[in-house]
């Protein structure tokens, strides 16, 4: 027998955090659109839920706005203030600047921070062995502006989800969390599915555009 | 099923372990997981039967050479389970089925239940005069499709061709030489609600049939 | 609230100004402390630039997807938050903070009005354009501006 069940989650630490929000987000906000980036900065998917959230553009300049997030999202990983120098020999003091500031990953849950709970959160840039291993994913998650919000989420693998919704600050990262879900289930269990290749999965598209039309209507 | 006859059980007396427990119950006769829900990850599966369906992708011209292939994967387990579930019925019902009607119910009931933990949703006989021979089981959803979008290309494939090899396997296991297909019905007249719906198609050989007759006659 | 830094970029692309409030005087201490202070100094020129880089391609991705009304206001990663604000004369302020510092939006509209309106822009010395930095690192506005940020701090 064989039982459904979801998969695995790196994340579970953060799972508990998610659902306790649940109950107090009252204010559900209208998704706009879903844009997957792979890890190579290539647009993998890209579907819009609600006409008139966002401008029409074409599908190539679609293709150019996700290689242009790609460059960013590296930079804005890069520009963190707390790590200005990346020097190993310089361990003793890099060291100290993250314990003379609070911690800024005490303050909003998001999934996208999560990543963070299994490594040390603190900027690993010291030259110890085991901090070898690659950062947890540091660069932009939220973008606010006047007329929308954008939520991003990168995989431990390097792939990017972006979210577009309304500036209502509703809880996305439950929205997030589901979409992730569906392209674990319905695009990477998929045979006929190419790694880094765009997403054309009927089952994706079905399962998604349902999910988003309930949140869509409530 | 021979060397597990009363014979053995009385030798079981003197020689007790894996193979002649004191109770009589080998270890055929329960799961060797034995967990109150003697389940596997579904996650798990699909990951395994992509890759089947990968392999068996990978040196084939056409969708019918493939569905052969994946056919032939599934031949084999449902031999073996043929004897494996006929082994666990309580003694007294430990004969294998003798008619289409007991076989097409055996495989209803308890194959299905054996493999995906619950029951095949329809039993039909073809209602078309020219093929007396058809009979066919349908599944709303078929568990090895669950996360599989079949690309337009490939629309004519189904991949739970591999159940319908396992068919196959006890139909020739219990004597009933049969040809077994699978078929996508989703999409057309109450496919709406299940997009996912399969007809396993079983075509009898004509030697069956004619028995059958015989023994309605007798 | 903890403020990073500050940057302000002309309608040339150019950062004319730019100030720190990283507890950055520790490394003074250190032996190695001139070849830090001076690799500091080199990676916040480059910060200004991959600054000004990001925001400027952010504020264009916005203003394609959002409408040319549509202004992008401010990001978040794991660990800082940057805000961004834009005057009609194309002169960019930007604020690094942690992250869970609400909309800066008003405070560097603010900094704006009352520090840079009142101290560079009325100030007959300060020229027009303000190469290098020149008129922007005059006392009044410098020591206005550092005392209102430990003050929201």
């Amino acid at each position: 027998m064989v039982r459904p069940d979801r998969q695995l989650q790196p994340h579970s630490s953060l799972q508990s955090n998610i659902i306790g929000n649940v109950n107090h987000a009252t204010v559900i906000s209208t998704v706009f659109a879903l844009i997957i980036i792979n890890k190579a900065g290539g647009l993998i998917y890209n579907r819009t839920f609600h006409e008139g959230g966002l401008n029409k553009i074409s599908t190539n300049d679609y293709l150019v706005l996700a290689g242009t997030f790609h460059g960013v999202h590296a930079i804005t990983a890069r520009l963190n203030p707390l790590k200005p120098i990346t020097n190993p020999n310089r361990t003793s003091t890099t060291s100290t600047f993250p314990s003379s500031t609070p911690n800024p990953n005490t303050g909003t849950p998001n999934p996208s921070a999560t990543p963070n709970s299994s490594v040390p959160s603190v900027p690993s840039t010291s030259g110890g062995s085991y901090l070898t291993r690659p950062d947890p994913p540091a660069g932009l998650e939220v973008l606010e502006t006047e007329n929308f919000r954008m939520q991003c989420f990168t995989t431990l693998t390097g792939t990017k989800f972006l979210l577009f919704t309304d500036t209502t600050q509703a809880n996305v990262d439950l929205t997030m969390r589901r979409v992730y879900d569906m392209y674990a289930d319905y695009v990477m269990k998929n045979p006929f599915y190419q790694l880094e290749m765009p997403v054309r999965c009927d089952m994706f598209e079905r399962k998604l555009g349902s999910y988003i039309r309930e949140i869509n209507n409530r | 099923m021979s060397h597990l006859g009363p014979g053995k059980a009385v030798s079981s007396k003197e020689q007790t372990g894996l193979r002649y427990p004191s109770n009589g119950k080998t270890i055929y006769h329960r799961p060797l997981n034995r967990t109150k829900t003697a389940e596997l990850s579904q996650s798990s599966f699909a990951y395994l039967f992509s890759e089947m369906v990968t392999y068996a992708q990978r040196r084939v011209t056409g969708i019918q050479e493939l569905e052969k292939r994946l056919n032939l994967q599934g031949h084999p387990i449902g031999l073996k389970l043929l004897d494996l579930l006929l082994t666990r019925e309580p003694p007294r019902s430990q004969t294998r089925p003798l008619t289409i009607i007991a076989l097409l119910h055996f495989i209803k009931i308890n194959l299905w239940t054996h493999l995906f933990g619950r029951q095949a949703d329809r039993l039909e006989k073809s209602s078309n005069p020219d093929t007396p021979d058809e009979y066919m089981i349908i599944d709303n959803e078929p568990l090895v499709n669950a996360y599989i979008s079949v690309p337009r290309e490939m629309s004519q494939l189904n991949c739970a061709a591999f159940v319908a090899g396992m068919i196959e396997g006890v139909c020739d296991g219990a004597m009933f030489p049969a040809r077994v297909t699978a078929h996508s019905v989703g999409g057309k007249e109450e496919g709406e609600m299940w997009p996912g719906k399969t007809v396993f198609l079983v075509k009898f050989q004509p030697e069956v049939l004619e028995r059958e007759a015989l023994i309605g006659k007798g | 609230m903890v403020v990073y830094s500050f940057y302000i970029f002309d309608r040339h692309t150019e950062c004319i100004y730019s100030k720190t409030w990283l507890p950055t005087t520790a490394t003074a201490h250190d032996p190695q402390a001139t070849g830090a202070s001076h690799q500091l100094r080199a990676s916040t020129a480059d910060d200004a630039k991959l600054i000004f880089g990001t925001v400027f391609s952010l504020r264009n991705m916005v203003r394609k997807l959002g409408g040319d009304d549509d202004a992008f206001v401010s990001y978040r990663t794991a660990h800082y938050k940057l805000h961004f604000y834009e005057t009609a004369s194309s002169l960019r302020l930007v604020m690094l903070t942690d992250t869970a510092t609400l909309s800066m939006r008003n405070v560097l509209h603010q900094i704006y009005i009352n520090l840079w309106v009142e101290y560079v822009v009325k100030n007959p010395l300060s020229p027009v354009e303000h190469k290098a930095g020149a008129g922007v690192k005059n006392e009044l506005f410098e020591l206005g501006l550092d005392q209102f940020v430990r003050g929201l701090m």
